[in-house]
């Protein structure tokens, strides 16, 4: 046996393990990082949110699912919940419609096509500090841009962020503002994919543009659909900037968003273990919200 | 045959090879419809740089000026010489993090993106679903725990909170792994007989030729970084240390009720990413597109 052996490593020269080493050097970096601040804080994360965890005090009592239980009798927490989940529906909605009408016009490829495309996208480089900071001013009651125009046209002018019913979806509007040229750049890419003798061929059926539109064009953008719809779900989901800088929750607590109130609870009141719990309540309405939306939007289409 | 094509009527003919009449119309009502939206999506901007060079005393005038009468630097001037505003010094934190940033991940991102896509070795699978998992969880419950780290390390309020979480960014691998794999084999295998070792394959073969992939991801890691706020409005806390975007948003909290001044502070935490997406634009544009097609 150990003769075979001996036989073996004769026969070749570069031991195997000298041979993989430098392909686990290539990973090795990257998994110091992953283990330090990915996978590590998820897993730490979760081992907080059993304790009573208050970072400025030595001792930390183990509750077990205490803190996930308080959560569930917490009213500022559904408040803030239903809230998120009205902002997340009506930005994502919002962003949908709009993206998909105006990629559907800008692929019939009008004059200053490459222009028109720079400029939508333009809002979404911005960082969310300075889109509030703007539309802040914009939205202002007594000097604001739209209040100027609203009253120019003979209109009502509003506290648009200073009404209860009005706060999100004005909020809502302003994120679509800010973020709706990403999925319609993503859309856009969805149409040019589409191979245009399918449009002829229905063409000579005798189908209309109505009809190419809502048999050939939406079926077949159904895989880019559902990739927006994920994505822009979990983006919104985790709103915080918008309100922080322009409301700061308000009026009263009807802006008051989900991620505000994880700050709050975590760098306010340093209850680390609540927070914790309260983040991992976050992940997983979102993985709910990600299933709901494979289930729904993800069966597959072929052509 | 022919002629019964040309007597056929009209409107078997498809949309886009109508006469060019109906065309032009076609264009200008297209035109029509989307250049109300143009306006909107711009406005906002040309309004914040007007703002930001109008004199204090006439930012409420109306008709608002877009083209400022009197365009003065004075907000400019005022933002740089108040005291508990260091703009300037925000400005070089927000560059050092950002470029940091951007080197640490492109370095460690297309390292592993090279071993995920064209190593193979044991285990290599199983690491790459470890770090799929991981994409199900939103960043949000990483920030409790990333902070009781860096708390003990000592790491807060300097430059390191910032930038080394960055390297466990996983998008950057998906992105790259996907270019990584349309690199023919033969290219690699040619440069292996040659003698490069695996370290100099990927430095002289695959990385020069995902020059583009890479630009497109450095691009999106400066802009991600540079416009961060919630991540470095926590694990900083000194005035010195802030970032542009968490900067401005204090400006705005502490209700510096000049809107000059918050507007020349808004400009200044653009500016730079505009230039950066006025030179780049094909790349991001493109990058978008192409992210948007392969993460279906």
């Amino acid at each position: 046996m150990a003769l075979k052996q001996e036989a073996l490593r004769a026969a070749k020269p570069v031991p195997r393990w000298r041979k993989l080493l430098p392909n686990y050097l290539f990973l090795a970096p990257y998994f110091v990082f992953f283990l330090l601040f990915l996978a590590g804080p998820d897993l730490y994360g979760f081992y907080i949110s059993l304790f009573n965890w208050d970072i400025l005090l030595p001792d930390k009592p183990f509750v077990g699912f205490g803190n996930y239980r308080e959560l569930f009798n917490d009213k500022l927490w559904w408040l803030s919940l239903r809230n998120t989940i009205l902002f997340a529906c009506l930005t994502v909605g919002g962003n949908l419609i709009l993206s998909l009408c105006v990629s559907t016009l800008i692929r019939q490829r009008p004059p200053g096509f490459h222009f028109l495309r720079f400029l939508f996208y333009t809002p979404v480089v911005l960082s969310v500090a300075v889109m509030g900071v703007i539309l802040a001013r914009v939205l202002n009651t007594e000097f604001g841009l739209l209040n100027y125009y609203v009253s120019q046209l003979g209109l009502p002018t509003q506290k648009w962020l200073g009404e209860e019913r009005l706060v999100i979806p004005v909020l809502a509007s302003s994120t679509v503002w800010w973020t709706f040229g990403f999925p319609f750049l993503v859309f856009l890419a969805g149409l040019l994919n589409i191979p245009p003798p399918i449009y002829e061929a229905a063409r000579i059926d005798g189908a209309n543009r109505w009809q190419s539109f809502a048999r050939i064009t939406l079926p077949l953008l159904q895989p880019v659909t559902l990739f927006i719809l994920v994505t822009q779900f979990i983006a919104h989901f985790k709103v915080f900037g918008q309100m922080w800088i322009m409301t700061q929750g308000g009026p009263g607590a009807a802006s008051y968003s989900v991620v505000m109130y994880l700050y709050d609870v975590g760098w306010r009141f340093f209850r680390m273990g609540y927070a914790s719990s309260l983040a991992f309540a976050l992940a997983a309405i979102i993985l709910i919200v990600t299933l709901i939306n494979f289930r729904f939007f993800g069966r597959r289409v072929e052509y | 045959m022919t002629a019964d094509a040309q007597a056929g009527p009209p409107a078997n003919v498809p949309f886009w090879q109508r006469t060019r009449v109906q065309h032009r119309l076609d264009m200008a009502l297209i035109l029509l419809l989307l250049l109300p939206l143009a306006v909107i999506t711009i406005l906002p901007l040309v309004y914040m740089f007007s703002q930001a060079f109008t004199p204090e005393a006439e930012v409420r005038n109306w008709p608002v000026e877009y083209i400022p009468r009197n365009p003065t630097l004075d907000s400019f001037r005022l933002l740089l010489s108040w005291p508990n505003l260091p703009i300037m010094r925000w400005m070089l934190n927000s560059f050092i993090v950002s470029i940091s940033v951007t080197t640490l991940v492109l370095v460690i991102n297309s390292m592993t993106a090279y071993a995920f896509s064209r190593l193979e070795f044991p285990g290599r699978d199983a690491l790459f679903i470890c770090v799929l998992t991981t994409l199900m969880i939103p960043g949000e419950v990483t920030l409790i725990p990333t902070f009781v780290i860096m708390r003990q390390l000592k790491w807060l309020d300097t430059y390191h909170a910032l930038i080394w979480p960055a390297g466990a960014g996983v998008f950057g691998i998906f992105l790259l792994r996907q270019f990584f794999q349309t690199i023919p084999k033969e290219l690699e295998d040619a440069s292996i007989i040659d003698g490069c070792g695996k370290f100099g394959t990927y430095w002289r073969i695959i990385l020069p030729l995902a020059k583009s992939a890479l630009i497109a991801l450095g691009i999106f890691t400066f802009l991600g970084s540079w416009n961060d706020l919630f991540w470095p409005l926590i694990a900083l806390n000194s005035n010195e240390m802030r970032t542009l975007p968490v900067g401005l948003s204090i400006l705005q909290h502490e209700g510096y009720t000049m809107q000059g001044l918050s507007m020349a502070a808004a400009a200044l935490t653009t500016l730079p990413i505009l230039i950066l997406y006025g030179i780049f634009q094909r790349h991001i544009i493109e990058g978008v597109m192409v992210t948007g097609l392969t993460g279906r």
